[in-house]
């Protein structure tokens, strides 16, 4: 942990740029896609339980994994990281239900 | 950890805690109470004066009653214990309109007893809505009514919540090792509340986790599991709730019902350690007809707020679904019940119940703090701003004149908002006693009473102004609460005409009286405060001209 100020500590990545609106829209909008796409390998995981219980599990997944990625989304170097980062893991998750889905 | 970062978490907590501390407050302070429940509906209640239709005789009340009121069919309780408030034996309700199953309020509610030469007798029942009053104050932060568009703010506000929760975390994670348990008790009341504040917030970090978790997923559940349906289900959801297929079945005889003692034995012959409430009876008449056998189980954890249940068929006595019995289920169903026993407390019995109690009132506290920790750190950056033209930030700051005319409004407002819960709730609970027989729809005057107080507290906050208000809000909130140990004790010394002469006095008044007794504490610090503190804090109650006059010297 360096007390150094803004203008030193962050010389090697840039200044972390705070652009409330898009981390904001990128962690409730893609976060949310993400998590979904988290609960549909969640469902796919516990093929072997009862539906039911499946359903309630997969239903429970959605909200920390949402809440944990909006969280995290403040941490990057920019909106448009945030944008990307949200992109590629929505990206993964729904190539891998894809692939899932077509075996 | 890079300072920036912590720069702009600190920034993400300072404002999702502004936006959403107020309603939070209310939700906590609610939620508090929503733990002691069935204490304050029996406190609430008139105490029984006719006898409830026997055990017993049971099985004739519910086959007489099916053949008087065959909608009752769908889904009447049986109440093993009658007390104050539940006298009823056997009881239905009935959702007018378009059937919101969150609309608790707007339900008919049905009791069913035995007349002299045996036929049943219908009249329909205005139980206490009071404690449905705190808890749907709970359950909407503070909104009149529970329905899709309250959850859904609800939801966002839980989720500023849980935001403020991790930014928070991440803001006191560089000094933790120093600061944790460092309270300084100095004269800078501002780093003394500050310390505070973070020891309050890390030791309850567990159970605010849990709640900002569960309380989404309660505000969201239904439109995540109709998106699932449409994504990952084919639209089979619902055949997967209901299982398999119902047989086709004769028609059903209720004469043919087991009698409840015999569903009783067969509860205790699974589970002796249950302690059964009541019995549900849901679609007797219908093609799967099943009796949910509800109660506690202090050894083990309950899958929901009012316990668990075993699920029989009421005419064989089969057992249907150990699913959502406490110390049966299986290990997938106890990890999905333990998620809502960890929002209820409804595990561990007494000492749980009352550690959420407190660490809800905590909660309370912390959004309050939060607040004024705010206002504090914003009139004193006005003032440096005042002298060096800049902010903290580095950036033109806005004219000190209407920065601070933000301060007072929200100093104002977390002072009128708080207190004004507090007071309201304390008040409409009195007001059950004093109303009673006395207008003809009690439970809206609960309602009018709660949102008088509130109101009036918010209004009167912002006339009088944070110092002043906030001390004579303090003695306000003690008077009614006090107002509910001085209800029980008229009642016990037979000066409260009604139902009530000579009642006891309950764990309530006890608690009520403990409350009282912390606000009057809380009344009399700040009035030193106010008296005593710094000329240019929000708590001073110096004149305005006086602060206005000093300025320009300062």
């Amino acid at each position: 942990m360096t007390e150094a100020p803004s203008s030193t500590s962050s010389s090697r990545a840039g200044p972390i740029r705070r652009d409330w609106l898009a981390k904001s829209l990128a962690g409730v909008f893609a976060g949310f896609t993400f998590a979904m796409g988290c609960s549909g390998l969640l469902l796919a995981a516990l093929g072997s339980f009862p539906p039911p219980l499946r359903a309630q599990f997969a239903m429970w997944l959605v909200v920390p994994v949402w809440l944990g990625v909006l969280a995290s989304c403040f941490a990057t170097r920019s909106g448009l990281r945030a944008w990307l980062w949200l992109g590629g893991g929505n990206l993964a998750v729904y190539a891998l239900l894809a692939i899932l889905h077509r075996l | 950890m890079r300072a920036d970062l912590i720069r702009l978490y600190k920034t993400l907590h300072t404002w999702t805690g502004i936006i959403a501390g107020l309603a939070l407050f209310i939700a906590f302070y609610a939620g508090a109470l929503t733990v002691f429940k069935e204490p304050l509906a029996r406190w609430v209640a008139p105490p029984v004066t006719t006898l409830s239709v026997p055990l017993a005789d049971t099985p004739a009340l519910i086959a007489r009653t099916l053949a008087a009121q065959p909608t009752a069919a769908r889904d009447f309780q049986i109440t093993l214990n009658p007390d104050a408030a539940n006298p009823q034996r056997l009881t239905w309700q009935d959702h007018p309109g378009h059937g919101e199953e969150h609309d608790s309020l707007g339900a008919h509610h049905y009791a069913a007893t035995l007349a002299a030469d045996g036929s049943a007798r219908i009249e329909t029942t205005q139980p206490s809505q009071l404690t449905e009053l705190i808890d749907i104050l709970h359950r909407v932060v503070g909104l009149p009514f529970d329905n899709d568009i309250t959850r859904a703010v609800m939801g966002v506000i839980c989720m500023l919540y849980s935001l403020a929760l991790v930014s928070g975390v991440i803001l006191v994670l560089p000094t933790l090792a120093r600061d944790f348990f460092a309270m300084r008790i100095s004269p800078n009341l501002k780093r003394m509340w500050m310390d505070t504040h973070n020891v309050v917030g890390l030791i309850s970090l567990p159970f605010h986790i849990v709640m900002a978790i569960t309380a989404v997923v309660f505000a969201y559940h239904d439109g995540i599991y109709a998106l699932q349906n449409k994504l990952f289900h084919n639209g089979n959801l619902s055949a997967t709730w209901a299982g398999a297929k119902a047989q086709h079945t004769p028609p059903r005889n209720p004469a043919d019902l087991l009698p409840p003692t015999e569903l009783l034995s067969r509860s205790h012959g699974i589970a002796p350690d249950f302690v059964p409430t009541s019995l549900q009876y849901v679609q007797v008449l219908g093609p799967r007809p099943t009796v949910r056998i509800w109660g506690h189980d202090d050894s083990s954890l309950s899958p929901r707020a009012m316990g668990g249940f075993v699920a029989l068929d009421p005419y064989s006595g089969k057992v249907l679904s150990t699913d959502f019995l406490p110390g049966r289920q299986s290990a997938a169903n106890t990890t999905l019940a333990s998620f809502f026993a960890l929002h209820f407390g409804t595990f561990g019995g007494s000492v749980v119940s009352a550690m959420y109690f407190l660490l809800a009132l905590a909660g309370a506290w912390l959004f309050y703090s939060g607040n004024l920790l705010w206002i504090e750190s914003r009139r004193k950056g006005g003032r440096k701003a005042n002298q060096k033209g800049i902010n903290k930030e580095g950036q033109q700051s806005p004219p000190t004149a209407t920065q601070r005319r933000d301060v007072r409004a929200l100093a104002n407002a977390t002072v009128g908002v708080c207190l004004g819960c507090v007071a309201g709730i304390s008040l409409t609970i009195v007001a059950g006693r004093w109303l009673y027989g006395h207008v003809t729809d009690l439970n809206a005057w609960h309602w009018y009473v709660y949102y008088a107080v509130f109101l009036a507290s918010i209004a009167w906050a912002f006339w009088r102004g944070t110092a002043r208000a906030a001390v004579e809000l303090l003695w306000f909130a003690t008077a009614v609460t006090l107002a509910i140990p001085l209800t029980s004790l008229a009642c016990m010394l037979g000066l409260l005409p009604g139902p009530w002469a000579l009642t006891d006095a309950s764990g309530v008044d006890f608690t009520a009286f403990g409350g009282a007794l912390a606000l009057a504490w809380m009344a009399r610090a700040t009035t030193q405060r106010v008296r005593h503190g710094e000329a240019g804090s929000i708590w001073s109650a110096l004149p305005e001209e006086a602060k206005a006059g000093k300025k320009p010297g300062a």
